[in-house]
């Protein structure tokens, strides 16, 4: 039997604006549509019925549902895979194709999977190809072309997809009669209410209803919207966390693809009405089968007549208004098959080919043949209870109701409309206005003590109001009679091509639990989330295992309640940069970035071993803005440092410098670097770059919890301070020529000695006499705003001094010429501070120090010693992190390299390293393992320092 | 020898908002971060003295926000007695404004707090992440003789952001 879906007469009912047609295209062909049509309904009233063909057999498929929840309506738009043909409305251009058919809708070579359809059971992937593993790769490769969906693009650009954070006092979800009173009704009594509706338009069943029930949608929706309840269309509200911590996909924003809201809701109020359940019977999945609901909404709103000659098989009030709806556009009647008598439709057949393929044929339980071109099914309905379910509620199912109904939900939950009852619009919207009535009374109550415990909140006006208890009026629950399943079989789940049989089979293997089954055979896994296909699932393991649906009971719903695009969850994502007042100079000489943690630095202007020798030679500038520092001011700060540090600072004398290894409570090195002591009471601590928010946090942390009745107070300046490093020979000169007010002998400041004044007429600034670099050198912290100026004029003023600036390579070789280790790179999560080697530092006759009872047990026995390491070929520069063996033949590691660099100062590798106490002495020969597998010979140096070790150069 | 020092913002590019809403580079402004003082402003809350903004931005401590290079001014007059200590940290913290009608659902594009009037009036202030940076925010809206009050939004964060920050917040204003 041919079929052509014709539109009908224009309808005040419809969505569709005739008068704004569309042009699109369908696999190929040009079609026209309307403005308000679905891809689905302009396909259809194009003349196709055949949309995709299904997963595992490639069954030609059409419309069962035309709404959201279609399982037969994916197709490609442009380059989206996967799109919901009954959803998503057509546009003009758009492109829209077939997916899962090759090499085409019409000729389905896949479909060959159907004649060997009852060897691919459930569980024939997992039984098929577990063996021989070794297979598997030629398997996937074979299975991946059979993987159905459409096409992803890999070119697509990335679309714009925004977020939000929203605090209403009320959600709810769903714009069903019930879920409209529940928003106006809370909207009335003051609160904040955003109402969440899945389709493109308010009203739920009312816009397939009468004229009366549209007129009743449209009022409630000027009432809404006169009340300022935020009205989200073509959303969904996706998941329910702890304390009404909602998702909502928002897919219809102006400037964004799609936005994901964040919202704390004080109430949520959960009314998305009904789904109606598909029919499982033999041929239950051919084109022209369809729920009473789907030929409703193409009647009613897109003006599709959806067939010629119907059987309609109703047990309710729906399928008895798809009849009436039928008979109103056309479509003649063979049979009213009524389920409430006991009557039944035992199976359907189909004829024609590829996309002529359409039911024909209807054979009634009394076995009455009927030809048909539409069969209609109205047999149940199922509560789509997922937000509930996600708040700990468990369905309950109610045998004379034929389906589940919500059990108890947290106080900060509600539920209202079909899915918690049967009732008239009046008494629908009467539980829904009380459900709003209640749920803006507590939402007022813990608005109420919200705003009572927050320091910044306007005052709270008047007590307490009483907390509301739910004294609302139930819905009545009308008697359904339980069609689940035919005498034949069929498809239970579309999505996934899981028929009836297959969980009979199932269920045989010993599958009795609903968890397992699911899993087993992917049931209810497919993007229809368990909508259609969940209390048929159920249903029919119970009958498989002679259970009653209460005693198989359901699976959770889990997120998301529909699924959701990895571009809305990924979507726009903010990643911090942070970069120093020099910034533009880096950038303008052509710095080659870095990415440390979250700063950007120049890691080197042009050859960084030239600016290592420049800076031995000369001198160098190089910006260590992101190194930590913290302001310290109080009586109590030595007290403070002599606990957190492992070293005596009783005693720093005003001007003076100290350096510090910081352990953790458990002995590990935690951070170090060089505190000053500016003033009487007045301190700066400066930090390892990447332990900067650590460290204050931990100081924080014992100043707190451990130590409030220390006076002590810590300022995180950091970036307060822009920090330029002067090192070199040519320093102190250079220094000369911009620094007014400070004495910069040798004498009168000397190294690991503080001073504050005036660089490059620049106020305030702190000058330091340090040397990471193992130099002469000089590090000045310029107030932040002024960086620039005085990196600008070192620069200036010490051309005839040989300056370059140098960057962070530079830097590091020098370091480790030096010997100086970096905590995280030559220390680890298990290196106590005696690895550190300086164990001069480690003060055991000090009261206490955080980490001291650790590091005295340390002491007392073995622990891995950093020490310098030189390769024995010069050239030689093994990669940090490789091994170091017990000896030549060995593959017993003693040790690795920690860190490693080629010297341009001594024209050589230089290494500092780990090692076992046993292979920690100077003059021990080592064995390297290199990644390359080549086994070097290399010696543990006298002292840390390859360079300079006496430190003459950086005191001179 | 060097010119006379310019102060330099950490927002080099400062591009205006897009649409009805406006962004102020107010990063030269004086901050003094004050501990242990003796203010009547409680925390969580901000008032304006005279040319001083007075922010209750944590328990028993407060940012002072006045005219820029006026850290002596801004800092005069307190009470001081006992342990307290005053920092100056205009150079620490960037502090970008943002004003206009739609600024809180700008705001809500990147910042979780609840910005109701009922949470966070006008006069608050609040500690924040906003575009995944630490921040103060205080709500300080421009009030005009015979006009409504219009909302808007002073930022504190740390100066290296500044780019960063500004541009992401410039982007949460694309859509009024």
């Amino acid at each position: 039997m041919s079929f052509v879906s014709i539109r009908l007469p224009s309808a005040g009912s419809e969505v569709i604006d005739r008068a704004r047609p569309v042009t699109f295209s369908w696999n190929g062909k040009k079609l026209k549509a309307f403005t308000g049509d679905t891809i689905a309904s302009a396909i259809l009233a194009n003349g196709d019925h055949i949309f995709g063909r299904s997963m595992k057999y490639h069954r030609p498929r059409g419309v069962l549902t035309a709404d959201f929840w279609d399982p037969n309506l994916f197709v490609q738009v442009d380059d989206e895979p996967n799109v919901r043909a009954a959803h998503r409305l057509v546009e003009n251009g758009m492109k829209v194709t077939s997916q899962n058919v090759w090499p085409s809708l019409k000729y389905d070579v896949k479909a060959a999977n159907g004649l060997v359809g009852r060897f691919l059971t459930a569980g024939f992937y997992y039984k098929t190809f577990m063996k021989p593993a070794k297979l598997w790769p030629a398997y996937e490769r074979i299975l991946a072309r059979f993987a159905p969906g459409g096409e992803v693009d890999l070119d697509t650009p990335h679309g714009y997809y925004d977020k939000r954070y929203a605090h209403p006092d009320v959600v709810v979800a769903g714009a069903g009669p019930a879920g409209l009173a529940a928003a106006i009704a809370a909207a009335r009594a003051g609160a904040s209410v955003m109402l969440v509706e899945h389709e493109h338009q308010v009203g739920g069943h009312l816009l397939w209803g009468s004229d009366d029930d549209r007129a009743a949608a449209a009022g409630m929706l000027t009432d809404a919207r006169n009340l300022g309840v935020e009205i989200l269309t073509n959303s969904t509200v996706t998941g329910r966390y702890e304390d009404n911590w909602l998702g909502i996909l928002q897919r219809n924003h102006h400037i964004a693809e799609e936005r994901l809201i964040k919202a704390r809701a004080k109430m949520l109020i959960v009314a998305g009405g009904l789904i109606e359940r598909p029919y499982v019977f033999a041929g239950n999945d051919i084109p022209g089968v369809m729920t009473s609901g789907a030929v409703r909404r193409l009647i009613t709103m897109y003006g599709i007549k959806p067939g010629t000659r119907a059987v309609v098989l109703t047990a309710n009030e729906s399928g008895d208004a798809a009849v009436a709806d039928l008979e109103r556009a056309g479509v003649e009647i063979a049979e009213v098959v009524d389920g409430r008598t006991g009557a039944f439709v035992r199976s359907a057949e189909g004829s024609g080919r590829g996309t002529n393929h359409r039911l024909s044929a209807v054979t009634l339980s009394d076995g009455t043949k009927i030809d048909a071109d539409l069969l209609v099914t109205a047999v149940g309905w199922t509560a789509p209870t997922s937000l509930l379910n996600m708040s700990g509620d468990r369905p309950v199912y109610d045998p004379a109701a034929a389906r589940f109904f919500p059990g108890k939900t947290p106080d900060n939950v509600l539920a209202t409309g079909g899915m918690v009852g049967d009732g008239t619009h009046d008494q629908l919207v009467a539980h829904g206005a009380a459900t709003g009535t209640l749920a803006a009374g507590r939402a007022a109550v813990v608005q109420h003590r919200l705003q009572a415990a927050t320091a910044r909140a306007a005052a709270v006006d008047g007590p307490e109001p009483d907390y509301p208890e739910d004294l609302r009026t139930p819905l009545g629950r009308d008697p359904h009679p339980a069609l689940f399943r035919s005498t034949t079989h069929g498809m239970v789940d579309y999505s996934e091509d899981v028929s009836s049989k297959d969980l009979f089979g199932a269920a045989a293997e010993g599958f009795d639990s609903v968890e397992l089954i699911k899993r087993f055979t992917t049931a209810t896994m497919g993007p229809s989330q368990g909508k259609l296909e969940t209390v048929n699932t159920v249903a029919v393991l119970a009958e498989a295992r002679g259970e009653t649906i209460a005693e198989v009971g359901t699976t959770v719903w889990r997120p998301p309640y529909a699924p959701i695009t990895l571009g809305a969850l990924g979507g726009r994502v903010f990643e911090p940069v942070r970069v120093s007042s020099i910034q533009s100079y880096h950038e303008s000489k052509g710095a080659t970035p870095i990415l440390a943690g979250q700063w950007i630095r120049p890691e080197h202007y042009d050859d960084p071993q030239a600016e290592v020798t420049n800076t031995r030679t000369n001198v160098g500038i190089t910006d260590v803005t992101p190194l930590g520092k913290l302001d310290l001011k109080g009586p109590d700060v030595p007290k403070l440092l002599s606990l957190l540090y492992t070293n005596k600072w009783m005693q720093l004398p005003i001007g003076g410098v100290r350096y510090g290894i910081m352990c953790a409570e458990d002995g590990v090195v935690l951070d170090d670097g060089v505190t000053a002591r500016l003033g009487d009471e007045h301190y700066l601590m400066t930090t390892t770059s990447s332990g900067a928010g650590g460290v204050w946090n931990w100081i924080e942390n014992w100043l707190q919890t451990e130590h409030p009745d220390w006076q002590v107070h810590v300022t995180p300046v950091t970036t307060g301070f822009t920090s330029i490093n002067v090192a070199g020979p040519n320093s102190r000169k250079l220094m000369g020529r911009v620094v007014a007010g400070v004495d910069l002998s040798n004498e009168a400041f000397p190294y690991m000695n503080v001073r504050t004044g005036t660089v490059a007429g620049v106020d305030d600034c702190v000058m330091w006499r340090i040397g990471f670099t193992g130099e002469l050198s000089y590090e000045i912290q310029v107030p932040a705003g002024y960086g620039l100026h005085v990196w600008e004029a070192l620069l200036a003023d010490g051309k005839d001094l040989g300056i370059a600036p140098f960057g962070l390579e530079a830097q590091r070789v020098m370091r480790l010429e030096k010997g100086h280790f970096i905590v995280g790179q030559d220390t680890d999560g298990l290196s106590k501070a005696p690895t550190t080697g300086m164990t001069g530092l480690l003060k055991l006759d000090k009261d206490d120090w955080t980490g001291m009872p650790e590091v005295k047990w340390a002491l007392e026995g073995d622990y891995p010693h950093i020490v310098a390491i030189q390769p024995t070929d010069p050239n030689c520069v093994p990669e940090e992190a490789c091994q170091i063996l017990r000896g030549p033949e060995s593959n017993e590691i003693v040790g690795r390299i920690t860190s490693s660099r080629y010297s341009p100062t001594l024209n050589r590798s230089i290494c500092l390293g780990q090692l076992s106490p046993e292979f920690a002495e100077a003059g021990t020969e080592l064995t390297v393992l290199l990644v390359n597998g080549e086994r070097v010979t290399a010696k543990v140096m006298k002292h840390h320092a390859h360079f300079d070790p006496e430190g003459e150069r950086l005191r001179g | 020898m060097a010119d006379a020092p310019v102060f330099q913002s950490p927002i080099t590019n400062p591009t205006p908002a897009k649409g009805s809403l406006t962004l102020t580079d107010e990063s030269e402004l004086t901050k003094v971060s004050v501990r242990g003082a003796h203010i009547a402003v409680s925390f969580g809350t901000c008032e304006q003295r005279g040319d001083v903004l007075v922010v209750g931005s944590r328990p028993d401590e407060w940012t002072l926000l006045g005219p820029a290079d006026a850290v002596a001014a801004v800092v005069s007059g307190l009470d001081l007695s006992g342990f307290a200590s005053t920092t100056d940290i205009t150079h620490s913290r960037l502090m970008i404004r943002l004003t206009g009608d739609d600024a809180a659902r700008a705001m809500e594009k990147a910042c979780g707090i609840d910005l109701s009037d009922a949470m966070t009036p006008n006069g608050a202030a609040v500690g924040a992440s906003v575009a995944k940076v630490t921040c103060d925010v205080v709500r300080d809206d421009v009030v005009s003789d015979g006009r409504e009050a219009v909302r808007s939004y002073r930022f504190l964060a740390d100066r290296s952001f500044g780019q960063y920050f500004w541009d992401a917040l410039r982007d949460c204003t694309a859509e009024f």
